[in-house]
């Protein structure tokens, strides 16, 4: 087996999994609800549409980490893993190749997300209610939440891949990244190095004084870099 | 089987599943790290001779900033993981069965059933209320010492420390009662963990309508009894919040037995 065909099967097995689609599907819709549901705040502040966008990411991430986690925790229920390993005995190969196949899916969906939320929201809030049009700052800003969104799925598909089953990865991350950081962000300022905060500077302007946006999104590869290799030995090295 | 049995029954099984054993150690120890942590700074700073760098001195207050989040989750995992790991199917060359075809085997009458894992789920938060909130307030007493000033009195901490007891258990018995009607965890899960933090979806109702404040866990939340400054402003007094709160819980409880009665497994 080469790598295109070990990652165009781990997408089909995620394009079949009922929950995988409804999570993606969820998550665009819910991200876009909040969007809007934001946007109507927004537009007494006089803010922009990109800034609801921002302020719609910490909700969408949530889905964003279920998919990540359930890319690769999906074959451990059962023994669906056994035959994967069975059909591509590299291990090497197989851990890449499903890691390439979140991040697909998992960028895609970040992608459909941030778009479909822009574009619910333009359509919904005219500019004459208040909305300010987008400067170009802004537009890059919704990229970065695209980044950002992408890095949490991947960081969830390697806390996945460590522990194997589905709910103490999914608890993991979700209190990593919704419960820690602002619990430790009313005690110490070094919770700024947290994954979420670090990229919250990738799409909301000037969250923090020490980080920039550049610095911010080396902080999520540290994290990515800290997970990561382990997650890959251990799928290497332990039994099944 | 009696209520009894199938008590001590469930008490055993329950005591035997890792999630639940996780669920209280995390809940202790990450409470207890972000106590030690700001009883340390308060310490510092009283010990500096400048108190007014920190919110507060009292050291009920130090204790008891992080725990009441910590333990909503843990609670959550305790209800959800009680019911859910009934739903969990076994590994495929096992048969790929679920348990809660044998406990329905051993336990036919599902009422009897139903009710001994709700009082499990009651139990279980009870016992890590007993151990976590006295804890992380004596914890937080001991590093502090006499040095700060304590603005709350005794009535009000027992009131307090209570009522996060009381706030935890609901919050188990409604994860429970969602659990056994989604009968997989993953979702209660998420949604119920996301509505906990500050990324919260009935929070985000809100400000959309004030009906939102009628929500469980909007209801609830006074219970806690953080001071005015630390708190989005509204909602509910803590005692109506708790009925409206326990109301909620029994109603998803019922809904939930009448369910569990009637459908296959």
């Amino acid at each position: 087996m080469n790598l295109p065909n070990v990652i165009s099967a781990e997408l089909a097995k995620l394009r079949t999994l009922p929950i995988a689609i409804l999570c993606a599907v969820g998550t665009v819709l819910v991200g876009a609800a909040i969007a809007t549901t934001l946007a109507a705040t927004a537009t007494e502040q006089g803010g922009s549409a990109p800034t609801a966008v921002g302020q719609a990411v910490p909700f969408a991430q949530v889905g964003i980490i279920l998919l990540g986690v359930l890319a690769s925790a999906h074959e451990h229920s059962g023994g669906q893993f056994r035959t994967s390993l069975a059909a591509v005995p590299n291990r090497g190969l197989l851990v890449t190749g499903k890691s390439i196949a979140a991040l697909i899916t998992v960028a895609l969906t970040s992608l459909l997300t941030v778009g479909v939320s822009m574009g619910v929201v333009t359509l919904t809030h005219h500019p004459s209610d208040g909305l300010t049009a987008a400067s170009a700052a802004e537009q890059w800003r919704l990229a970065g939440a695209v980044v950002y969104l992408t890095f949490i799925g991947v960081l969830s598909h390697a806390v996945g891949l460590l522990a194997r089953h589905l709910v103490p990865a999914l608890v993991s991350m979700l209190a990593l990244v919704l419960i820690v950081p602002p619990l430790l962000g009313g005690l110490t300022e070094h919770a700024r190095w947290l994954p979420d905060r670090a990229g919250s500077l990738l799409y909301l302007p000037g969250a923090d004084s020490v980080l920039t946006p550049g610095t911010g999104t080396l902080v999520l590869l540290g994290w990515l870099i800290a997970t990561g290799p382990a997650a890959v030995a251990a799928f290497i090295t332990r039994d099944a | 089987m009696s209520l009894g049995n199938a008590t001590l029954s469930e008490l055993r099984k329950t005591a035997t599943l890792p999630a639940t054993w996780a669920a209280v150690t995390l809940t202790l120890l990450g409470s207890v790290a972000i106590t030690v942590l700001n009883a340390l700074t308060v310490r510092r700073a009283l010990s500096a001779g400048t108190p007014e760098l920190v919110a507060d001195t009292s050291s009920f207050e130090t204790g008891f900033t992080a725990m009441p989040i910590i333990g909503v989750v843990g609670a959550i995992v305790v209800g959800v993981t009680v019911i859910g790991s009934e739903y969990t199917a076994d590994r495929a060359e096992s048969g790929g069965a679920r348990q809660i075809t044998t406990t329905l085997t051993a336990t036919p009458h599902r009422t009897t059933l139903f009710a001994s894992k709700a009082m499990i789920v009651l139990a279980f938060v009870t016992m890590m209320a007993l151990v976590t909130i006295p804890g992380n307030i004596a914890l937080a007493g001991a590093i502090i010492g006499d040095a700060g000033t304590e603005t709350v009195s005794l009535t009000e901490a027992v009131n307090r420390s209570l009522g996060t007891a009381l706030y935890w258990a609901l919050m188990g018995l409604l994860a429970f009662s969602i659990t056994v009607l989604t009968r997989s965890g993953i979702i209660p899960l998420l949604v119920l963990i996301t509505n906990s933090s500050v990324v919260s979806f009935s929070l985000l109702l809100t400000n959309v309508t004030p009906l939102a404040h009628w929500l469980p866990d909007m209801a609830g939340r006074n219970l806690f009894g953080f001071p005015p400054e630390s708190v989005v402003q509204g909602g509910l007094e803590p005692v109506p919040g708790a009925v409206v709160m326990g109301s909620w819980a029994l109603a998803l409880l019922v809904v939930a037995g009448i369910v569990f009665r009637r459908r296959d497994a």
